[in-house]
């Protein structure tokens, strides 16, 4: 080719570009960039719905209320518990559910399928059946499973109105709900590792506990890294079964960031201090997002 | 350590006759875990076909999960005199399905050009779908409510779809997609002197199915469950999703948890339904997106 | 500018430079335009009154459905649509509307969030639209819930009924004095008997059901007049500025601890299924009027309607329900007018009524109505509001966050937290908010436009 036509070429595929990225870039940006450009905007502001009064400009008061708010701050610290606890716990419990089922026992398929179930279940529905569930007194599932359980030990709780049970229970729908997602994925990354690894190891005179640490979870690094990140990120995003189940939960037990910005912007009017919320929230997740993406730094394929 | 065990612990299946209490124990472990994992679905599924008062009062014991003698459908039909459960229905199938559809292009023309392209500021771009995908919706929920809200737009199918559409998870998985084809189909086409347009639509596209397939069932299952920016945004049922449905069932007095669970079921049976059927295709689009990412 | 005009628009991207930046531009202002116009604020065809109703009881749904389509069959130039919201987001969706231009023509509220409605300018007055005969055969209380500075903005078919639904046999069983009226209520610490007197014949002791499934609004509503009952207040009401002392004082804190007692002797029932009462599982529920088709219904001659106990020297119970305005948004209001008309005539009145169990509107309707005459089941809720028991709930725009701040403080007490604390923090909030709305100035109110 000469170097016209080269140039030419080059050209076209750059006009091919943009015109194949400009709907996309569009969406992008009105929906999700302005947005947030909005947010910071109006967390400086007095901004309320409806409100006749004139809007002013009130600089960082928003900022230094919520973070004088007890209920923000408390959704801060139940947002971080929720992560730090239910990541490792949905992540094991889908490893392990995988590791179980990479095993060819008859019908594999099936549990499979039953463990995926959930995931097919909108969060909102979660939370409506699961309210259920919790039902208070010696009557409720959950109460009468704990109680066979442990013999007869276990006192029946109001799970959903217990400041210590009200978190935990909502972090359990969550994982019930997520964990066959993370289940399936784990498992066709087992299910990618070959062989030979294995008898390598074996040779080598590997036992079945430094096969796993020194095989297994190396070749699983990027699906687990990938699990751990989604996991992360959606159990900051915690809101519909606050919503739903707890409303904020007994003082501020179960309240989220989320739910706390909602609360504001929408049932109480007061969008400015929404927004504030949502400024600092995204900030938060993009700061632990970075941290985890430099802590488990992947092999991401070079373009 | 005998054979089997070494064999299961690495990732093949073993020849069957391994150690049988080895077996025994794993298929009691993984019966015990399904069962926990379903117990609640069939809780569901029979609390639907118990009289309202029962659902409650027999929660506690075994007949939580035996309909007992006065099952029947009466629930179901309670619903749909409640509350417009198909048009719930036909509203969230609907949303979910523009979303989905017209998502498909506008992601995967941004994925091929991010992937295959050569033009001024595609690292830029690059790194800035990358650094959107961080963003979580709700972080930009209240925001973009009161965006549109003030633009006008509201309680209608657009203000539920349009936010939607372009999505830098999915423009994601194409791009990984397209760069692990293979070149030469495209060079072919290209000595041949199609245009970019044409190379896309005609070579890329039909060897994409898979990516198509991924995408396709990880944004349907990601919105199928949308229930905030719903509640934000709409007023009465004319376009209400389903998801919006159930908690505001949930709060419409009398509280009957039959109906209630009926509602439940016929919400997610249809999808149950699909994932059977098709599941292999769903575990391989899951699989697609953790083992890519 | 469409679909079409967009993508002629991309195609010429790469004649000329500069269509690059601008026209991704103007196609998202399009896009935009295109939707706002056609997609957001649904303009009404002529001759149609659109009208928003919070999605209560089924029974009464169906009544306010049925009068609806009578209206449509009679009225030869108006057709009403009528939408339900549900009622746990009421006022936000409201609030979103008012923002997007969707209000409707019509709307109805819950009495106290009149005064913020008036307060944003989202009302029209009916001084000139409802003819005078109307407004003198309304209830005194409908008129004075209806009235913000001077001008009506709003009627109310019914007005409620707050009390102490008995069954009668437990009562009995347990050898507890029956109160016969308002004056006669229990007090406070013969009420903790009563409980006590109950639960030691319940088998899981808990005896009272407080609806604690309802959604916030029952709780400033239901519980607020038992801290005006014991000499507190939810704001200070001469001059509407400040809740301090008020709700936090010595009073009111008196009276939400005795209510944490209730909760600590595990005398309430979490009512998780709406059905505590009327499966015999309490002996006493806090209630009001709409309670009683289905109590009716399930106890027969056990119920009986019992005032709510006093805290201090006087019974004090609520008043106020939901009412309907016409917006302003509103292109023909003497056809909204109409509408409220209708609803207010006595057979529409008594409909209602009967329906939800309310007190009657009009004085014509209370004359003929069934439920009560002097020897009704429900004259005890008519006798408050004429005696004077019943208090109205404070008459000012700041009333959502008072409620939103007390049901808070409510659901803390109901969970153990002391209540000095949770009310400190109730009146906290309620007083920044006067204070971040400059203590609520006349703006947007005006009469007579």
């Amino acid at each position: 080719m000469g170097r016209t036509q080269r140039g030419g070429a080059l050209m076209r595929e750059s006009r091919a570009a943009w015109l194949f990225c400009t709907p996309a870039a569009l969406g992008l940006l009105i929906f999700i960039v302005v947005p947030f450009v909005l947010a910071l905007a109006m967390s400086f502001t007095s901004l309320r719905l409806g409100s006749p009064l004139p809007l002013e400009w009130v600089g960082l008061r928003q900022y230094g209320r919520i973070f004088s708010d007890p209920a923000f701050l408390q959704a801060l610290v139940n947002n971080l518990i929720f992560a730090l606890t239910v990541v490792p716990v949905q992540t094991a419990l889908a490893l392990g559910l995988a590791l179980l089922l990479n095993q060819r026992l008859r019908a594999m398929a099936v549990f499979r399928t039953l463990f995926f179930m959930p995931v097919v279940f909108p969060l909102s529905l979660v939370a409506v059946v699961w309210v259920l569930i919790y039902a208070p007194g010696p009557n409720g599932m959950f109460n009468a499973a704990l109680s066979a359980l442990t013999f007869g030990a276990w006192q029946a709780r109001d799970f959903l109105h217990d400041a210590h049970l009200a978190l935990p229970a909502i972090m359990l729908t969550s994982i019930w709900q997520g964990a066959g997602f993370q289940m399936v994925v784990l498992l066709a990354g087992l299910q990618a590792i070959p062989g030979e690894l294995y008898e390598a190891a074996r040779v080598d005179g590997a036992g079945p506990w430094q096969r796993f640490w020194h095989v297994t979870l190396p070749q699983l690094r990027n699906p687990l890294v990938f699990v751990v990140i989604v996991t992360s990120i959606l159990s900051f995003r915690v809101f519909d079964q606050v919503r739903i189940m707890t409303h904020g939960g007994p003082h501020d037990a179960s309240t989220t960031v989320i739910y706390e910005a909602v609360q504001a912007a929408f049932d109480r009017a007061q969008v400015a201090r929404g927004a504030a919320m949502s400024v600092v929230f995204f900030l938060v997740v993009v700061l632990i997002t970075l941290v985890q993406r430099r802590l488990l730094r992947q092999e991401r394929e070079v373009a | 350590m005998n054979a089997a065990t070494r064999q299961r612990r690495n990732g093949k299946p073993p020849v069957p006759g391994g150690r049988w209490h080895t077996r025994a124990f794993s298929y009691l472990f993984v019966f015990a875990s399904a069962a926990l994992f379903v117990a609640p679905i069939l809780f569901m599924l029979v609390g639907s076909l118990k009289p309202d008062a029962r659902v409650l009062a027999e929660a506690g014991g075994w007949h939580a999960f035996w309909p007992g003698s006065g099952a029947s459908g009466q629930n179901y039909t309670d619903v749909f005199h409640r509350v417009p459960f198909a048009r719930y229905l036909v509203n969230s199938l609907w949303i979910n399905g523009l979303i989905v559809a017209l998502g498909l292009p506008v992601n995967a023309f941004a994925g091929y050009a991010l992937a295959r392209l050569r033009w001024r500021g595609r690292e830029l771009a690059l790194a800035a779908v990358l650094a959107i995908l961080v963003i979580p919706f709700e972080a930009i929920a209240v925001p973009l409510f009161y965006e549109l809200t003030a633009l006008g737009m509201r309680d209608s199918y657009t203000v539920q779809v349009i936010p939607f559409i372009a999505n830098p998870l999915s423009i994601y998985l194409f791009y990984s997609f397209f760069l692990g084809l293979p070149r030469e189909l495209e060079e072919a086409a290209r000595v041949d002197g199609a245009g970019v347009l044409r190379t896309f639509l005609t070579i890329v596209v039909p060897n994409a199915k898979a990516a198509f397939a991924s995408v396709t069932i990880v944004t349907f299952l990601f919105y199928w469950g949308m229930y905030l920016w719903p509640l934000l945004v709409t007023g009465g049922p004319s376009v209400r999703p389903l998801p919006l449905g159930i908690a505001t069932f949930y709060t419409l007095p009398p509280l009957q948890w039959g109906d209630i669970l009926a509602f439940g079921m016929m919400m997610v049976a249809p999808v149950l339904v699909i994932f059977v059927i098709f599941q292999r295709w769903f575990v391989r689009g899951v699989a697609a997106t953790g083992l890519k990412g | 500018m469409r679909l079409s005009s967009i993508l002629t628009c991309m195609a010429g991207i790469g004649h000329k430079r500069s269509w690059r930046w601008r026209c991704p531009t103007l196609a998202a202002l399009a896009l935009l335009l295109a939707c706002s116009g056609g997609c957001g604020g649904q303009a009404e065809p002529a001759g149609v009154v659109s009208v928003w109703a919070h999605a209560g009881r089924a029974v009464e749904r169906n009544t306010l459905e049925q009068q609806v389509a009578e209206y449509n069959a009679r009225s030869r130039t108006d057709r009403v649509k009528l939408t339900f919201i549900p009622e746990g987001s009421y006022n936000g969706q409201v609030q979103a509307a008012a923002l997007a231009g969707d209000l409707p023509d019509v709307l109805e509220f819950d009495g106290p969030y009149l005064y913020t409605y008036v307060w944003q300018g989202r009302l029209r007055p009916l001084d000139a639209l409802l003819p005078e005969t109307l407004r003198d055969g309304l209830l005194p209380s409908i008129i004075a819930q209806g009235t913000y500075r001077g001008h009506l903005y709003s009627v109310g078919t019914f007005d409620s009924g707050l009390g102490l639904w008995g069954d009668r046999r437990a009562l009995e069983q347990a050898g507890v004095r029956i109160p016969k009226g308002p004056a006669d209520a229990w007090t406070s610490s013969e009420f903790d008997n009563v409980l006590a007197a109950l639960a030691a014949r319940d088998p899981d002791g808990a005896v009272l059901d407080l609806k604690l499934n309802y959604p916030d609004e029952w709780f400033t509503y239901a519980f607020s007049p038992l801290i005006e009952s014991a000499g507190g207040d939810l704001i200070d009401r001469n001059a509407y500025r400040t809740a301090e002392g008020v709700l936090n004082g010595p009073a009111a804190v008196r009276a939400m601890r005795r209510i944490q007692g209730w909760f600590r002797s595990g005398y309430v029932d979490p009512n998780l299924d709406d059905a505590a009462f009327v499966q015999r599982r309490v002996a006493l529920a806090w209630g009001g009027h709409w309670n009683y088709p289905r109590y009716h219904k399930a106890l027969g001659n056990d119920l009986v309607l019992l005032p709510l106990p006093r805290f201090g020297p006087r019974m004090v119970t609520g008043e106020g329900s939901w009412s309907w305005g016409i917006t302003r948004r509103c292109r023909r209001p003497e056809a909204a007018a109409r509408f409220l008309r209708y609803l207010l005539q006595p057979d529409q009145v008594l409909a209602i009524s009967e329906a939800n169990g309310g007190v009657p509107a009009t004085r014509a309707a209370i004359a003929r109505s069934p439920l009560y005459g002097p020897h009704s089941p429900l004259r005890l809720f008519a006798e408050q509001l004429r005696e004077g028991y019943a208090v109205p709930r404070p008459r000012t725009p700041a009333y959502p966050t008072i409620s939103a701040a007390f049901a808070q403080a409510f659901r803390a007490v109901r969970n153990g937290v002391a209540p000095k604390r949770a009310l400190d923090r109730a009146v906290q909030m309620i007083d920044r908010d006067i204070r971040d709305n400059h203590g609520y100035p006349d703006v947007a109110v005006t009469g007579g436009r």
